[in-house]
């Protein structure tokens, strides 16, 4: 009887312990800015709804943003950005799968600021570039943050900018990705 | 000669301001916008699932006014407010990202609340995602 006890306890205890190192985060709630910087003109837009995926036992980490969801401070800048450059009709959305190298050999159980390097395919206007760029991994009272800006060439993703506005946007852009995650919970 | 000239320096004036006003031209005002689609939040999201490509012909773009039930409020570290409508599935829904441009009426929503959002549909990720909205 006491073995019975005892090992149903052992059951109990190993099938609910959540370790950090199983689960898979989300979020929908992703906020990435991007800003093109020239000595004609400093362009910013922001989106706060990309979503995200990081599974935290293969380090495979996705995310996802739909283009029209960008908003600029100004309105015309904004339908360039869609109908000239982005050509968002066609291609609504932007999306990077990769993953973040080496991550099991970070512990997650423990609060911290963790530099990774993260690497995988961009796709943007329909064309997609493998990228390797660096990040932080915050963990903090048991939530997960990734934050990385970096670098991206428009004509690498055969965005066109029109010579007469040529000067104004910026040939190298930042894009700086700001993820906070939370459990994903399938509902039974 | 000097009436052409005046003509002229008109012509650029115009010209000129007609440029700035463009330059600067706010974005449209959500409250006074016209609605192109009326839909529930049900239909939405089951068009957007049964087919991706022929949803964003129709709705990309477009005012769209939805009729729903708020499923889940959140408010960003900005104060910015997000609504999420039933759509039916368990998981995914309607998310509404209230406009910043406009002082709203009503800022607090309850979940459970019936209510009807009007603002342009960006296309779908997990959920369909609509920005600039209103309160209708």
């Amino acid at each position: 009887m006491k073995v019975v006890k005892v090992l149903s306890l052992f059951a109990i205890v190993l099938f609910s312990s959540n370790s950090i190192q199983a689960q898979k985060y989300f979020t929908r709630t992703g906020n990435i800015v991007f800003s093109s910087d020239t000595p004609m003109e400093k362009i910013e837009a922001s989106n706060q709804k990309a979503t995200s995926v990081l599974d935290v036992e293969t380090g495979k980490i996705e995310f996802a943003v739909l283009i029209k969801a960008f908003q600029f401070e100004k309105a015309l800048m904004q339908e360039h950005f869609n109908e000239n450059y982005m050509d968002s009709d066609n291609f609504p959305k932007a999306f990077f799968k990769g993953e973040i190298v080496d991550l099991s050999k970070i512990d997650l159980s423990i609060d911290g600021i963790h530099p990774v390097k993260v690497k995988g395919a961009l796709t943007i206007h329909g064309e997609t570039n493998d990228v390797e760029t660096d990040g932080t991994l915050v963990i903090k009272d048991g939530n997960i943050s990734a934050n990385s800006t970096f670098e991206v060439a428009v004509a690498d993703y055969k965005i066109e900018i029109p010579k007469i506005v040529r000067e104004n946007i910026a040939k190298i852009v930042s894009i700086a990705v700001n993820i906070d995650y939370e459990l994903f919970k399938k509902k039974s | 000669m000097k009436k052409y000239l005046k003509f002229f320096l008109l012509l650029v004036a115009v010209a000129g301001a007609f440029g700035y006003y463009t330059y600067h031209k706010p974005h449209q005002n959500m409250n006074n916008a016209t609605t192109q689609i009326k839909l529930s939040a049900t239909q939405l999201f089951s068009d957007y699932q049964v087919d991706e490509t022929t949803a964003n012909e129709k709705y990309l773009d477009k005012v769209m006014e939805i009729s729903g039930k708020i499923k889940e409020v959140s408010t960003d570290e900005k104060g910015m407010t997000t609504l999420t409508l039933e759509s039916g599935d368990d998981m995914f829904g309607i998310i509404c990202q209230m406009d910043n441009l406009t002082k709203h009426n009503q800022t607090n929503f309850t979940e459970g609340e019936k209510i009807n959002l009007k603002g342009i549909c960006t296309g779908v990720l997990m959920d369909v995602v609509l920005v600039r909205c209103v309160k209708v």
